[in-house]
């Protein structure tokens, strides 16, 4: 199971040598921002500052057409149901089918707000190791129990998924097949969810005896390995006022997804 | 069952990690209220990966399969560990692969991971009156599964119906609501069928496991 999530976090550029405390915080204002925004004129600065600030931390085009995969199939059937159902003035019809303005608006301003904040999220994930980014997080106040637990669950998530493909393999080899529905095929399905259980919470218990003889528990809490700059506080004051300008800037033009066609 | 990021308002998000903090809190005080929180952290996080690569498995439901949501089993296995576990998932779930998203996390955890907790409190009533037996088991696991799965749901359709950003007509709203419903029937019961059923499995391979982390 190849995760990919930390390839381009080797990359230099100012993102990649942002402080990743000031980075979490910056680019998840800005995100929530973007939420925010409902005037398509906005929508379009929005549009031109993701495109700017993914152009400024050089992560390839391929790496965010990769993360667009899934969610396409979401954004499809927002494009192909919302124009049509939703709205009372008809734009165009086809026998019963009819465009619709406030569909057509909202299809735009969704999908829109989606990419930007989907492409924010992937130069906040991408430009910095997960691994760093959970520590960054238990340093601005997530708790030691859910760091921990997020630590371990992802030290430890391709390895289950290396076991969870070898039962697999395992049962095709005995002649399981699952391509069709039946009671018998969802009772061993269950207990290879039951055995991928198991063979986790025994693994666990020798993880726990490891970690208690390193001293998990024990040691003084370590001094923060994040040292900000006045260049990472200057860039976290931008990137804050960006967010408040967009906004202001949407609430003064209206903060309505009609208003461009008023 | 998770909502991409650009389709619920700033509010409604905002909410979203108000409620998700809260919840949070509290279960991490409940945690905390053991003798020693530590021991369980390993197996609570394992569980949480193998609970994340369990979701993979495919159950044919012709003409397509069902991935499973497992958020009653982890309730029910994991106690209130469920609902760090469950946002801890769904934050991976979001980074690699763009399942949800990063505004709308507060959101989805609520919809999977408050059903987990109350999936937890009916799959320990299995020990009223002191007996745990195999039917008591399976029947509560099942109630599980199929309680935290339809609340699931319901949260799932009512908080996108009522926050899509134009007006849908009534017509079409209560026709998405029924369409949504009836689709995520089968799921809900394979869903309480698997947690039974998985619950019976560890109660004779591992009995441990169920008296919770």
């Amino acid at each position: 199971m190849n995760l990919g999530i930390d390839e381009y976090t080797d990359l230099d550029s100012p993102f990649h040598r942002w402080d990743p405390r000031y980075k979490i915080v910056g680019l998840i204002t800005l995100v929530f921002a973007f939420s925010f925004i409902r005037d398509l004129r906005m929508l379009l600065a929005v549009a031109v500052a993701t495109i700017t600030i993914y152009g400024i931390s050089r992560l390839p085009a391929g790496y965010i057409a990769k993360r667009f995969r899934y969610p396409s199939f979401f954004l499809l059937a927002i494009v192909l149901s919302l124009p049509f159902l939703s709205g009372e003035h008809v734009l165009m019809s086809l026998g019963p089918i009819a465009l619709r303005q406030e569909g057509l608006l909202a299809t735009i301003l969704i999908a829109t707000r989606f990419s930007c904040i989907l492409i924010v999220g992937m130069i906040l994930l991408g430009t910095t190791p997960l691994l760093t980014n959970i520590k960054a997080v238990r340093t601005i106040g997530l708790p030691d129990i859910m760091a921990d637990m997020a630590l371990l669950a992802f030290r430890y998530l391709q390895e289950i998924g290396r076991d969870l493909r070898n039962m697999q393999t395992s049962m095709r080899l005995r002649g399981f097949r699952d391509r069709r529905f039946s009671p018998r095929g969802l009772k061993t399905l269950a207990w290879l969810s039951g055995s991928l259980l198991i063979y986790s919470y025994e693994r666990s218990e020798s993880i726990y005896k490891a970690m208690v003889l390193r001293g998990y528990g024990q040691a003084p809490p370590r001094q923060s390995e994040f040292q900000a700059n006045k260049k990472d506080a200057l860039i976290l004051v931008a990137i804050i006022l960006a967010a408040a300008g967009f906004i202001i800037g949407d609430l003064m033009l209206g903060h309505s997804t009609s208003t461009l066609l008023q | 069952m998770h909502i991409p990021d650009g389709i619920l308002p700033l509010s409604v998000t905002g909410s979203g990690y108000a409620a998700t903090t809260l919840t949070t809190w509290y279960s991490i005080r409940k945690i905390r209220q053991k003798e020693d929180p530590r021991q369980d952290i390993p197996k609570a996080s394992l569980l949480t990966a193998a609970f994340f690569i369990a979701s993979w498995i495919h159950i044919p439901v012709p003409p397509t399969s069902v991935h499973l949501v497992l958020n009653g089993l982890l309730g029910a296995l994991l106690g209130y560990y469920a609902f760090p576990a469950i946002l801890i998932g769904l934050f991976f779930q979001a980074i690699m692969f763009g399942h949800g998203g990063l505004t709308t996390l507060g959101v989805n955890a609520m919809i999977m991971g408050l059903p987990a907790l109350i999936a937890h409190h009916i799959f320990r009533l299995r020990k009223w009156r002191n007996s745990d037996g195999q039917k008591k088991t399976g029947a509560f696991g099942f109630l599980s599964g199929v309680v935290a799965t339809g609340i699931s749901v319901a949260m799932f359709v009512i908080i996108l119906l009522t926050n899509l950003p134009a007006e849908i007509n009534i017509v079409s709203e209560r026709t998405a609501v029924y369409a949504l419903a009836i689709a995520h029937i089968p799921v809900i019961f394979i869903e309480g069928t698997i947690t039974a059923l998985v619950t019976v499995f560890i109660r004779k391979v591992r009995p441990g496991i169920l008296d919770g982390v």
